[in-house]
């Protein structure tokens, strides 16, 4: 109960960059997204973009710096915060997954007309991919409690690629369903699968900013051990994730 | 200035959760005004269909996702959680900056859906299909809005929860804790648990609109209930999000007040905060009695939404309790207080007919439900957000209100909602049906209607005068004393009035025989 009590103010203390993330996502996502869908001027959407995306980049940078750079004071709640922010995380999984019984155990034919065959191979090679970069990923961590931070770049840079690959595998696959006019509206079996699978995909790109948000400050060599730990736990967390997908959309 | 808006303190995050929070309560009311001046008589007086819609939408929204919520879990639990558990700041003093700008830039996007071509006219519940497939609205600014208040409420959540964890001051133990303190324990974990479900059921409304899908479309597959059961499934534990932190206002207040140790506090935190936690994950079908739902989840969720008056009653109990053999002092938070005896009162017993699947055959999509959930959830969680401005104002500001215009307003107040709703729950029961602009098929209501229309114009006085108390009050009231109700509770005892950056000179250290509702000692 006592720690971090060693620290009191005396001014008050400010940032910048929560208000300025808060103002890019205000602009790029609901600005941005009911300009081009709701109203159909897609000019005004790149506007909205183009104002948002550079505020959030600055936001989470500067975030990403001020952290890095008070890592001696953060007390490390963070490895508690994370897990209870996962459990939230978990539960829209689950209701994604709730819809997605709904739709299939509530219908006489699964997969419904329209629904091309869906290899298996592909998924596959994915778990394959991601599996192994929470190994290397952690490879990497033990490198760094060991002291060596070339070591730790060098497993955190496999880690990333192989979290890109898996974000390749996804974006070759939908290319080709949806060259064979498999969209996200054709039908139920469409719209759970890329609704569930890209939402997955969406956090794998969400690890793979955190994964450059390590990596920046590691190679002008400041580390942030909680950092370094919460995004490994996010990491692992996304792959967990993943057996449900492919159990449940793959191989079921 | 700069240590204002880009602030990280809870203290002066909490007050911009207050600005905020009372800039929305009024923007809404003004909504409720317009809407009761409607129907002041059949026929279309000054507002057209069209219009009514988006305002009731954006009276429903607003009141419960930007003002109830906010107000009671950003501003009180952001101004006191670190004070009453001796704590220098919460646990992600950057993070709780961002939940605040996010609820923030949600009240502009609410308030930009008033002026955008095809507002959003859904209702607070965005119901499907009208939401995404028949209305013209745009209904991603409803989408967006949740999206917003909701990660903000969840980045609230782990925040908090990690900030009672950690960061309780040396030797103040779980059984030590303030009784709100437990009861906003209780509405982050619901937060926590239940918002991300909120949140797909809107996604899933935004992707049938924008992107063709076929979750809520019966014909390619989806289910139209599927939508009903998502949103409930979070939106009836919100009532417990706003009841709960409510109750510990009430508590706070009274054991101050009375001078008075908690009535049963064990009982009460187990049996009652945690108690109102479990079982109200499970009672949400009693929303959709009439949509259609089998019936054997109809009955266990009949008997679960009955079983949900045991935890409550608990917490009336200690509320009840802690007045025994007390020495009241009525201050104007502590008539605020009494009077949600009464709104809790009639509002719980309201809600026993509507828990009975048959007798809301008849009730349903009435009058009745809207005046009862005004009373148990509106007016006693408005009520409990006044008490706490009233009853931590010389705290947060260091100067007092002036106490008789806070007793006149709370009496006006109270007797302009007792006005507005009495006459709802008669025609109510009688068959007027909510949400109509125009009820000219119903004459016989005109009345009731007009009278409900003068309680609104009062409840519209009095807030005004409560709003100018406390503006002239911050700024021209006089020095409040150090500890102005003789509490014994650290944001008290061991700060200064306002407390300054940390909080704490020193923080406190804690015996175990030292709790905050204890008075015999004092």
């Amino acid at each position: 109960m006592a720690e971090g009590h060693g620290h009191v103010e005396h001014h008050w203390e400010y940032s910048y960059y929560p208000l300025i993330a808060v103002a890019g996502i205000f602009f790029a996502l609901p600005l941005g997204f009911a300009s081009y869908f709701e109203y159909g001027n897609s000019m005004l959407a790149t506007i909205f973009l183009g104002i948002g995306v550079p505020l959030i980049v600055i936001g989470v940078a500067g975030w990403t710096a001020e952290g890095v750079a008070n890592a001696h004071r953060e007390p490390g709640y963070a490895m508690t915060g994370l897990p209870i922010f996962i459990v939230s995380e978990t539960m829209i999984f689950l209701s994604l997954f709730a819809s997605y019984w709904m739709l299939r155990l509530t219908t006489e034919v699964w997969p419904p007309a329209g629904t091309p065959e869906i290899g298996l191979t592909i998924p596959l090679i994915m778990t394959v991919i991601l599996v192994s970069s929470s190994f290397t990923y952690h490879a990497g961590e033990l490198k760094l409690e060991a002291g060596d931070m070339g070591g730790f770049k060098t497993w955190l840079l496999i880690t990333m690629v192989l979290g890109a690959a898996f974000v390749g595998c996804t974006v070759y696959e939908y290319s080709h369903l949806i060259h064979e006019g498999f969209v996200f509206g054709t039908n139920a079996k469409s719209t759970a699968f890329y609704s569930i699978t890209g939402f997955h995909a969406s956090h794998v790109t969400a690890g793979l900013g955190i994964f450059i948000a390590v990596l920046i400050p590691a190679l002008a060599g400041k580390v942030s051990h909680t950092l370094v730990k919460g995004a490994g736990l996010y990491w692992h967390f996304v792959d967990v994730i993943w057996f449900f997908v492919v159990s449940q959309i793959y191989f079921w | 200035m700069k240590e204002w808006i880009f602030t990280t303190d809870h203290k002066r995050i909490g007050i911009l959760y207050l600005v905020g929070s009372i800039a929305a309560f009024a923007v809404a009311g003004l909504m409720a005004l317009g809407i009761r001046v409607e129907l002041m008589a059949p026929g279309t007086q000054f507002i057209e269909p069209d219009i009514y819609n988006v305002m009731l939408y954006f009276h429903g929204a607003a009141m419960i996702l930007a003002f109830l919520i906010p107000g009671l879990t950003g501003f009180l639990a952001n101004y006191l959680i670190p004070l009453m558990i001796g704590a220098h700041d919460v646990a992600f003093p950057r993070i709780n900056a961002f939940s605040v700008w996010l609820f923030w830039f949600a009240i502009v996007l609410a308030l930009l859906s008033l002026a955008i071509p095809n507002p959003p006219d859904i209702m607070w519940t965005g119901y499907v299909p009208y939401s995404s497939q028949y209305s013209s609205g745009n209904s991603s600014f409803y989408v967006f809005t949740v999206h917003m208040l909701g990660f903000s409420s969840i980045l609230g959540a782990v925040n908090f929860l990690c900030t009672v964890i950690f960061m309780r001051a040396p030797g103040l133990g779980w059984m030590q804790l303030n009784f709100f303190v437990w009861t906003i324990l209780g509405a982050f974990v619901i937060q926590l648990i239940f918002i991300p479900v909120l949140a797909a059921a809107v996604t899933l409304l935004l992707f049938d609109k924008y992107f063709g899908t076929a979750f809520f479309v019966p014909d390619k597959g989806g289910d139209v209930l599927l939508y009903q059961n998502l949103f409930w499934f979070y939106s009836h534990p919100a009532v417990y999000v706003i009841l709960l932190p409510a109750i510990g206002v009430f508590m706070d207040v009274i054991s101050t007040m009375a001078r008075n140790q908690v009535f049963n506090y064990k009982v009460a935190v187990f049996g009652g905060v945690w108690g109102v936690v479990l079982l109200g994950s499970d009672v949400w079908v009693h929303h959709l009695y009439t949509s259609g739902m089998a019936d054997w989840i109809r009955i266990g969720m009949m008997v679960t939404t009955l079983l949900i008056s045991i935890p409550v009653g608990l917490l009336i109990i200690s509320l009840v309790g802690t007045l025994y053999r007390g020495s009241i002092q009525f201050s104007t938070a502590m008539w605020y207080t009494a009077a949600s005896f009464w709104l809790i009162l009639i509002g719980g017993l309201t809600g026993i007919p509507l828990a009975m699947t048959s007798l809301t055959l008849h009730l349903a999509e009435t009058y009745f439900v809207m005046a009862h959930f005004h009373f148990i959830m509106g007016i006693t969680a408005t009520f409990a957000v006044f008490a706490g401005v009233y009853h931590w104002f010389p705290k947060m500001t260091g100067k007092m209100y002036n106490e008789s215009l806070g007793k006149l307003a709370m009496t006006l107040n109270f007797i302009g909602v007792n006005l507005i709703f009495w006459p709802l729950f008669v025609i109510g029961v009688e068959g007027m049906p909510r949400r109509y602009q125009d009820y000219q098929m119903f004459p016989q209501f005109e009345v009731s209607q007009w009278w409900s229309t003068i309680g609104a114009v009062i409840v519209a006085l009095s807030t005004i005068l409560m709003i100018w108390n406390w503006i002239s009050g911050a700024i021209w009231g006089p020095k409040a004393p150090a500890n102005p109700w003789g509490s014994v509770s650290l944001e008290w005892t061991h700060t200064q009035s306002p407390p300054g950056p940390g909080n704490f000179k020193e923080i406190p250290k804690i015996s175990p025989d030292w709790h905050p509702h204890e008075y015999s000692k004092a």
